[in-house]
């Protein structure tokens, strides 16, 4: 058994009288690609916060390829590749520029290999000179995601990455995806409202309603012991479960 | 501490000034237009009154030129940090390996290269126009300069925290902080023009005893170090205040999930 890139020990997240993740464990492993699913408000996106150091769990315990959080947060940070749908890029930069600020950050002397290594495994080198306030959502969403591969990490963490994209860009950053962790052995860690896309992409599905997980396992395998046809079915029962 | 990352932060702003003709309104208009407010003010006492006015109008352009050293400072700073909350760039950064003290040094560094921007805008004006010179304060200009700039840093590190606690509808307090340190600091005047209430409180600030070892230095006399040292003693405790304060609601940030907010 390879040894875990992210592991989380019963981790809680109250804020006032709600508890948006509830004693929740979570491991990944080198060069495993996991989905987290779950309806809104389930507590995906607390979850992932946690796990990258930018909200404080109340209790349990994050550890990214053996650095602790938030003790060494820095160390584990170079480790680890973030990108979501939602999150917007620095307006008044050039792609490239985007690119090149954050090698640095992720201490890359020279980031010009990096960047176009990022750019063409991504398919996006046309939008290199392009300032980052003229991209449309979709192609500020691949180039953040491009922004997280810069380093190489161990682990990339994606919420929702393909929400905005259409179904031509969203296969090119699948394929993007799985060459990164083919190539690289790089383990995903997903969060996705597209059970189709969980389906191509991942190897392991991971159920989360009121901050618990409630399923773990391949797709197919989480499919069939809830006796449903898809991974949408099984959404869609989970979802309408009272929490 | 990674000087790499650090140069990237400032890098960064860097671009985003060049990139944003507006935002050089604090680097060169404010500057300006503020020497040719109390310029002409001080111009204007000094030919109504006698030697003592003339004193006030060095007063008046010595003083605007040190409080922009505390105000491009603070401005810098903390339109710094605002710069990744406008951009709602915050998450992207906390999600690096950059450190908080990589990001303030960042923010720091490039604040000192628009700061020296500002001080040469002050400079000009105030020798182009009303034949003052900078260098009346002779050496002095760099301990007090270094004072007022502590000051100015350690000034945005409160308004950093109350952005992290309040979010973004705090940012008026960029702006608006030194304003009110303005008149306590007495740019202008000997802390004895202020009402009696109000001196206690002008004698805690750092920034009052820099500006009073100035006016003193103006009128011919040796640098006062006590008031140097007063002054020192206060920008340190006015430091170490803000770095816990901007420290606890930076706690408080994560604890509550506030980063959501700016995403």
């Amino acid at each position: 058994m390879s040894s875990p890139v992210l592991e989380a020990r019963g981790l809680v997240k109250r804020y006032r009288d709600l508890t948006a993740v509830d004693g929740l464990d979570l491991h990944v492993e080198a060069g495993e690609r996991v989905a987290l699913l779950g309806p809104n408000g389930a507590g995906k996106t607390t979850t992932l916060l946690m796990l990258l150091g930018a909200v404080s769990p109340d209790e349990g315990a994050v550890e990214v390829l053996g650095h602790p959080l938030p003790r060494r947060r820095s160390q584990a940070m170079m480790q680890v590749g973030f990108a979501a749908g939602y999150l917007p890029l620095p307006d008044r930069l050039r792609v490239r520029e985007v690119l090149s600020l954050f090698a640095r950050l992720y201490d890359i002397a020279d980031p010009q290999p990096a960047v176009d290594d990022a750019l063409t495994r991504f398919q996006i080198t046309h939008l290199a000179d392009e300032m980052c306030v003229e991209l449309s959502s979709g192609q500020k969403t691949v180039v953040g995601i491009a922004k997280a591969v810069l380093h190489r990490p161990a682990l990339l963490v994606l919420d929702e990455p393909t929400a905005s994209l259409d179904p031509d860009v969203a296969r090119r950053v699948r394929t993007g995806l799985a060459q990164l962790n083919e190539d690289e052995g790089t383990a995903l860690l997903v969060t996705s409202h597209n059970m189709l896309e969980v389906e191509r992409l991942c190897d392991r599905v991971v159920f989360v309603l009121a901050g618990k997980v409630v399923a773990d396992g391949p797709p197919a395998t989480v499919t069939a012991e809830y006796g449903h046809g898809s991974l949408e079915d099984v959404f869609l029962h989970l979802a309408e479960r009272p929490a | 501490m990674h000087w790499g990352r650090i140069r990237a932060v400032a890098r960064r702003h860097a671009y985003v000034l060049w990139r944003s003709p507006h935002r050089f309104f604090d680097v060169a208009v404010w500057p300006l237009v503020d020497v040719l407010l109390w310029g002409s003010l001080g111009v204007f006492v000094a030919q109504q009154t006698d030697q003592a006015g003339r004193a006030e109008a060095t007063y008046l352009l010595a003083g605007i030129l040190l409080f922009h050293i505390l105000y491009q400072s603070q401005i810098a700073a903390s339109t710094g940090f605002l710069e990744e909350v406008w951009s709602r760039n915050l998450l992207n950064m906390m999600t690096t390996p950059l450190t908080e003290w990589e990001y303030a040094c960042g923010v720091a560094l490039f604040g000192l290269a628009k700061l020296a921007m500002g001080i040469t805008v002050v400079a000009a004006a105030a020798g182009g126009f009303y034949a003052f010179s900078v260098f009346e304060l002779g050496w002095a200009l760099l301990p007090i300069g270094a004072l007022l700039l502590i000051s100015g840093f350690a000034i945005s590190l409160y308004v950093v925290g109350l952005v992290l606690r309040f979010g973004q509808s705090a940012e008026v307090l960029a702006w608006g902080i030194v304003f009110v340190v303005m008149p306590l600091s007495g740019v202008f005047y000997p802390v004895g023009a202020l009402p009696d209430i109000l001196q206690p409180i002008s004698l805690a600030l750092p920034t009052t005893h820099a500006f009073t070892a100035a006016r003193q230095v103006l009128d011919g006399r040796p640098l006062p170090w006590d008031e140097l040292a007063a002054s020192a003693l206060g920008a340190v405790a006015l430091a170490a205040g803000g770095l816990a304060f901007v420290t606890a609601m930076l706690r408080t940030f994560r604890a509550r999930g506030f980063v959501t907010r700016f995403s």
